[in-house]
């Protein structure tokens, strides 16, 4: 099971659009659920993902416009529960012990955020955190490096392989990480 | 009485006819076989004659008549053999060529004459030249059209072997040059097209599209001949020059049929080589002005140049001849004359072909002059006058002239993919005034795609006002634009793209990336507030993005500069405010102060802080929905925790401005939620007081707790209250592992004695589920942190869990 | 033959000098059937030999004389009994006596004149023979001998081309050329036709060949039409400005040369009729004589070597005016077409072809009832030029 996330895309306000190389590696059919993180900001952006996949899940991040979007959500797939925030709630931003704080209250095994535009993925309590970073590598006032990235979750039973694809340079870098649940 | 002169058959008499002539060839056939076999060629040649005789019916219809045509013309051949191979034998048959000459009817004796003729030809070449003269010549008798098209099609196919294709020499030559075969083709082809011009003046007017649809089947019978002389070797450029494509081009003037115009000048364009017309483009387009009226010139015009702009790539790539050539022709020089005199001496042509042409003339200047960007504007500019001759504006985006037009103008940019070529051109903006306004918004749609499909930088100011000048159906609200409701969906598919594009606006040169700012921003301006929506953020960000260049740069005059940003970014966000719009310029004040703290240039506190209470007031006087407000202030706090450049006296206003303005929130929750989130303001917030490190002020953090817990006790639903108890707990939890001393085990057991003692009064329901879910989570880790307390952690002694 | 089964009896005959190798010549008979006849020039000696044998040999023949009678004589078919004679010429072979065994007689007719041709039409008969007479008390033998005679003529001096510009007014104005006006037996007739105006809807043109014989004088003249060749030269409509090529060969067909007033008995002559059918079947034509005269001789080359199978069609130059502004060129018209009634009844139509005769003849449909020589003002109005669009 194929589970696309990413988020942060700021199109149009920071980015013109998506790398092509992510483009060109995100391919219609082949990914069963996309969980973004928000900041999509216009209805483009939502249609592009649906492109992609029919099941969407979106977060409202604080450059959404769109009031339908949750501020958080919780996705079960297959074995997981997993959660979904954009992240600038949580003071302070991307701090781990503050998004440990959602993960008890949403009670998932996997907690995704984003918002600080910087790739994260790891193991707290037994929980699984992960940020997939900024799609676009968006302007970020704290961090103005930032690393286009995105994840793709492959779930099978109780495991979860965790890709991440991040484009350095004009090079595409996919690293791999696995969660296992107890 | 008179008869009626025998007309074409309608349709189911068709077979009728043909299978009983048909069955007359079958038979006469036969018997000229037999003839034949037994040596008896008198008896041949008079079934021969007979068989022929078939072919002077009127009856049949060219589809019909083509039938019967291949099969007496297949039976004739075994004639010809015969003869060939008697001849062969060297057995004269004394004045056969005279004896078929008797035959009384025409039509049979023609044909008669033209396979005896081959014979003679082709057994001795020194009677070749004559014979050609004389066969061709003869045929003018068969003055009928359908008749006379098959008599010397069956001519041209009989001689298609043996016409002679020597080069020209001095000495008098019976068997013939090549010239001699120009001659013998011309004239053919000349008779014939007449005859086929001939079938569209006979019979009833109304019978007109059925003539069309006949003359249409018998077309290739023509323009064979044509193929015919493209197959002669000897016909050398020279020759083609001087002899054959006059001779054509004056019957195909002459004609004055459109139909048969029409399809010469395409057959002449497909059989001849390109090397031929490279070198002949001036007599040949010359022609085409002289054309009827209803010819489509522009097709052949635009096959033609199709046709040499492929050529010219051939050439390009594999160089050779034809890359020699191409330089000698001034191709688009010479095409770009003749279209323009075309159009003048053309007056009834529609405009939408005048414009094609220019299309045509645009392509073949794109694929055999790539670097030629001075073709196209000229193209464009001929296409402006051609407008103003016609007094032609505002064309509308449905008609086909406006379409073309279209297309004219998207070429260049399909070509080249590249904006900035298309902002050199310098009619090309004018031309484009000739669309209406949708016209002109579909094409800055288009424009716009282009340039983000390719990322097309801009790099200059004047580049980027010619840029947004050529965009402006998008940029501003034009006095023709339709009256009536404006589709909102629609504006914000096409602002998006525009603030796309605006981050293309950039240069690697911080000082004139400024300028393109600035100017992006006074002609974006111009917008309104629908559009300064989408197209101002996209500025501001680049905005900051610059004001982080100008600290790596850190020139001399980078802290000016980048106050300059600032005021520019002030100022950019005020207009939004003006807009009407209240979160969006709140999140942009928020976006800049947090770039003003990391950029730290001189007098940035000031700035900073005026960007914060910007933000504050846009949240206390433009924000009333609950919901918003908790998004906005929820925001503000998070982004203030992370801004370290106040002083004392700058960030406790901030600080407690934020958490009054939470308790302040509407709905009791929301209120809890604000200011326990508030809370880490006093704990991992920074300030100058405490130089930039965290504030750590346990008591504060504690107040806020506190205050959370009192609000959550004013909450009258049950659940929520417990929910709100279990959340404060997390964050009592968090700031004692934090090690805030004033967090002690004993309030925590407090919060969790409340949360135990309230549970078990919840009703049944999922929501109960979720908080007792939360609150078990929570218990979970205390219980793991009390199982493996870290080393230099804080000891959750006497925790009762 | 002796009428009585007795009395002595003989057999004649006529034995011309060299009579294995002298040429012959195809000679119509009275009946329609052919001869072939020896061939003998005017000036040309006739001369050979007699010889009479007895049917009873040893019985003796008893005569008034022998004599043999050189004769050219016309006869006209209507007047049985009159024959002219136009030569006669008598050798006495015998004096009267007795024949007892087969005799020979040599005979001579020197250089004798033979003005005319021999020729046998429709309602004349123009021949020469040799008469051998064994007079006798009852009833003479006599033996007649037929030989034909050819009159060559040598090149003419004079031979124009026939041009000329016919038309109807406003309907069909043509001018056609034949590129001579006397033609020998074995000639070629070339020619052009140029379309200067055409409104009516041609449907095909033939060019016939028609021989008119007459015979008598005054008002006993007979006059007798009989079409030699239907040539068909052009299939369709032309427009204006068209030219058509015409070539016709004249060996294939049954002619003779042309002759002037014979002996003030007959005339043969010729002419080309210029026909055109139009889609109603109407016909308009244009006859224009030609003379016909016989070339001595000579053997043809074979064909194989000889442009001249072409025939001319390179040698008629382009005699059509410019193709101009019709109205200001428009020739002064000649001459009238003739428009004829659908048949010619007096035509007989001599089936010459050396192939089928196919040609859809007119005269197989209903005669309409028209006068000869009508013009189209006279018309029916079914050829008026705004029907012809």
């Amino acid at each position: 099971m194929l589970v696309l996330v990413l988020g942060d895309l700021h199109i149009p306000h920071r980015c013109s659009t998506l790398p092509a190389k992510f483009k060109k590696l995100l391919l219609p059919g082949r990914i069963q659920h996309i969980l973004c993180t928000g900041n999509l900001c216009t209805k483009e952006s939502y249609d592009y993902l649906k492109t992609l996949a029919s099941d969407v899940h979106v977060v409202r991040g604080d450059f959404d416009d769109n009031l339908n979007y949750p501020e958080q959500k919780v996705v079960t797939v297959g074995q997981f529960r997993i959660g979904l925030l954009h992240g600038h709630q949580v003071v302070p931003w991307g701090d781990p012990e503050s998004l440990a704080l959602i993960q008890r209250q949403l009670d998932v095994d996997i907690l995704i955020s984003g918002h600080t535009h910087k790739f994260e993925a790891y193991e707290h309590e037994n929980k699984f955190y992960i940020n997939p970073g900024s799609a676009t590598g968006a302007y970020n006032a704290l961090d103005i490096t930032v690393t286009p990235s995105f994840v793709l979750m492959d779930i099978q039973n109780t495991t979860v392989v965790t890709y991440v694809y991040q484009l350095v340079g004009d090079d595409v870098k996919v690293e791999r990480i696995e969660f296992k649940k107890n | 009485m008179p008869t009626t002169p025998p007309q074409i058959s309608p349709v189911e008499d068709q077979e009728k006819y043909l299978q009983d002539a048909l069955g007359v060839v079958k038979a006469q056939a036969f018997h000229m076989k037999r003839a034949l076999d037994k040596n008896k060629l008198m008896d041949a040649l008079k079934n021969a004659s007979a068989m022929l005789a078939e072919l002077r019916t009127s009856l049949l219809s060219p589809k019909s008549y083509y039938e019967l045509y291949m099969a007496i013309t297949d039976e004739l051949r075994h004639l010809e053999l015969y003869l060939l191979d008697e001849f062969q034998k060297g057995r004269k048959v004394t004045d056969l060529y005279e004896l078929v000459q008797y035959a009384g009817n025409i039509v049979p004796r023609l044909y008669l004459l033209i396979t005896v003729g081959l014979v003679y030809i082709k057994t001795n070449y020194a009677l070749r030249r004559d014979l050609l003269k004389d066969l061709v010549e003869m045929c003018r008798g068969v003055q009928h059209p359908l008749r006379g098209l098959f008599l010397r099609n069956y001519l041209l196919q009989c001689t298609r072997n043996v016409l002679p294709d020597a080069a020209d020499t001095d000495v008098d030559t019976p068997e013939g040059t090549v010239k001699d075969s120009v001659d013998f083709v011309l004239m053919n082809f000349a008779e014939m097209n007449k005859l086929w011009v001939r079938m569209q003046h006979q019979g009833h007017s109304r019978e007109r599209q059925h003539r069309e649809r006949e003359r249409e089947e018998l077309k290739i019978l023509v323009g064979t001949n044509l193929v015919r002389l493209s197959q002669l070797e000897s016909v050398t450029l020279e020759k083609y020059q001087k002899l054959v494509l006059p001779g054509i081009l004056e019957q195909v003037v002459s004609c004055r049929d459109a139909i048969a115009q029409e399809y010469l000048m395409e057959c002449i364009i497909q059989v001849f080589p390109d090397e031929f017309h490279i070198k002949t483009l001036n007599p040949f387009l010359k022609s085409c002005a002289e054309l009827e009226a209803g010819v489509n010139v522009k097709n052949i015009v635009i096959s033609l140049m199709e046709r040499l702009a492929s050529f010219s790539q051939r050439a390009d790539t594999q160089g050779g001849e034809g890359a020699t050539i191409l330089q000698q022709v001034q191709l688009f020089e010479v095409f770009s004359d003749q279209v323009a005199s075309i159009i003048t001496t053309r007056q009834y042509l529609p405009p939408e072909d005048m414009i094609a042409l220019q299309v045509a003339l645009v392509n073949l200047a794109l694929k055999c002059y790539p670097d030629r960007i001075d073709y196209i504007d000229k193209v464009m500019l001929t296409s402006v006058e051609v407008f103003q001759r016609l007094g032609l504006e505002h064309l509308e985006s449905s008609s086909l002239v406006s379409k073309e037009l279209q297309k004219l103008l998207k070429i260049p940019l399909d070509n080249y993919n590249n904006l900035l070529i298309i902002l050199k051109l310098k009619h090309y903006a004018g031309l484009m005034q000739h669309l209406d306004y949708t016209g002109r918004k579909l094409l800055s749609i288009y424009i716009l795609n282009n340039a983000l499909d390719n990322e097309t930088v801009i790099p200059t100011q004047e580049e980027t006002e010619q840029a947004l000048n050529l965009l402006s159906p998008l940029v501003n609200d034009k006095e023709e634009q339709p009256l009536g409701e404006v589709d909102l969906e629609e504006l914000a598919e096409e602002q998006c793209l525009l603030a796309r594009f605006i981050h293309q606006l950039r240069s690697n040169v911080a000082d004139d990336q400024y300028l393109i700012l600035t100017a992006a921003r006074k002609i974006l301006g111009g917008g309104g507030p629908q559009r300064m929506k989408y197209t101002l953020p996209p500025l501001l960000f680049q905005a900051y993005l610059l004001a982080y260049k100008y600290k790596e740069l850190k020139d001399e005059k980078w802290e000016k500069k980048c106050q300059k940003i600032f005021q520019f970014c002030h100022s950019t966000i005020t207009a939004l405010v003006k807009a009407e719009l209240a979160e969006l310029p709140l999140r942009l004040f928020l976006q800049g102060a947090l770039a003003i703290d990391q950029i730290g240039f001189e007098n940035h506190e000031t700035v900073a802080y005026e960007f914060m209470s910007q933000a504050f007031s846009l949240y206390e006087d433009e924000i009333s929905d609950s919901k918003a407000q908790l998004a906005a202030i929820t925001l503000i706090v998070g982004t203030l925790e992370q801004i370290s450049c106040f002083s004392e006296e700058n960030s406790d206003p901030l600080r407690t401005q934020c958490a009054l303005a939470a308790s302040k929130l509407l709905k009791k929750p929301d209120q809890c939620r604000g200011v326990a989130t508030c809370s880490h303001l006093f704990w991992s917030g920074k300030s100058l007081a405490s130089n930039r490190e965290e504030t750590h002020d346990g008591k504060r953090v504690v107040e806020c707790l506190k205050k959370g817990l009192r609000i959550a006790k004013q909450c009258m639903d049950v659940s929520v209250q417990v929910q709100l108890f279990v959340e404060l707990l997390n964050h009592y939890i968090y700031f004692f592992e934090k090690g805030n001393d004033q967090v002690s085990v004993q309030i925590l057991n407090q919060v969790i004695g409340k949360i135990k003692e309230e549970l078990p009064n919840l009703e049944n329901s999922d929501e109960t589920e979720q908080i007792t879910k939360h609150f078990n989570n929570t218990l979970e880790h205390l219980r793991s942190r009390l199982e493996t307390p870290d080393a230099d952690g804080v000891s959750y002694e006497g925790l009762e869990v | 033959m002796s009428f009585f089964g007795f009395g002595q009896s003989a057999e004649i005959e006529i034995y011309l000098d060299g009579q294995e190798s002298r040429k012959t010549a195809e000679v119509k008979t009275e009946d329609g059937k052919k001869e072939r006849l020896l061939l003998y020039y005017d000036g040309e000696t006739v001369s050979g030999k007699v010889n009479i044998s007895l049917k009873k040999p040893g019985s003796k023949l008893e005569h008034q004389g022998i004599k043999i009678e050189f004769i050219g004589q016309i006869e006209m078919f209507y007047d049985r009994g009159n024959h002219h004679e136009f030569i006669s010429l008598v050798k006495e072979l015998a004096r009267p006596g007795d024949m007892i065994a087969h005799t020979s007689y040599p005979f001579e007719f020197s250089c004798v004149e033979k003005p005319f041709e021999v020729y046998t039409g429709a309602n004349v008969r123009l021949r020469y023979y040799l008469k051998v007479t064994i007079i006798r008390r009852l009833a003479d033998i006599v033996k007649e001998l037929d030989i034909a005679v050819h009159t060559l003529s040598s090149y003419p001096e004079m031979n124009n081309s026939i041009k000329m510009e016919v038309g109807i007014e406003d309907c069909l104005h043509i001018e056609f050329e034949y590129n001579k006006s006397k033609y020998h037996l074995k000639d070629v007739i070339v020619g052009k036709i140029y379309f200067l105006l055409v409104r009516i809807k041609i449907k095909h043109m033939e060019i016939a060949i028609i021989k008119k014989e007459t015979t008598g004088t005054g008002p006993n003249t007979f006059t007798e039409n009989e079409t030699i060749a239907k040539y068909e030269i052009m299939d369709g409509a032309p427009v204006r400005g068209e030219s058509i090529p015409i070539r016709v060969f004249l060996a294939g067909y049954e002619l003779t040369p042309t002759m002037r007033d014979i002996n003030k008995k007959f005339s043969v002559r010729y002419f080309l009729n210029l026909v055109l059918m139009d889609t109603e079947d109407r016909r308009y034509f244009k006859q224009q004589e030609i003379t016909l005269w016989r070339k001595g001789d000579k053997v043809r080359k074979p064909n194989l070597q000889s442009p001249a199978i072409l025939a001319g069609t390179q040698t008629l130059e382009n005699t059509a005016p410019q193709e101009d502004d019709q109205e200001k060129t428009e020739p002064a018209q000649k001459e009238d077409f003739l428009r004829a009634p659908n048949s010619q009844s007096n035509d007989k139509l001599n089936a010459s072809d050396p192939f089928d005769q196919r040609i859809s003849s007119p005269t197989e449909s209903p005669p309409e009832s028209q006068i000869q020589n009508m013009t189209r003002e006279a018309g029916d109005g079914q050829n008026d030029p705004e029907n012809t669009e």
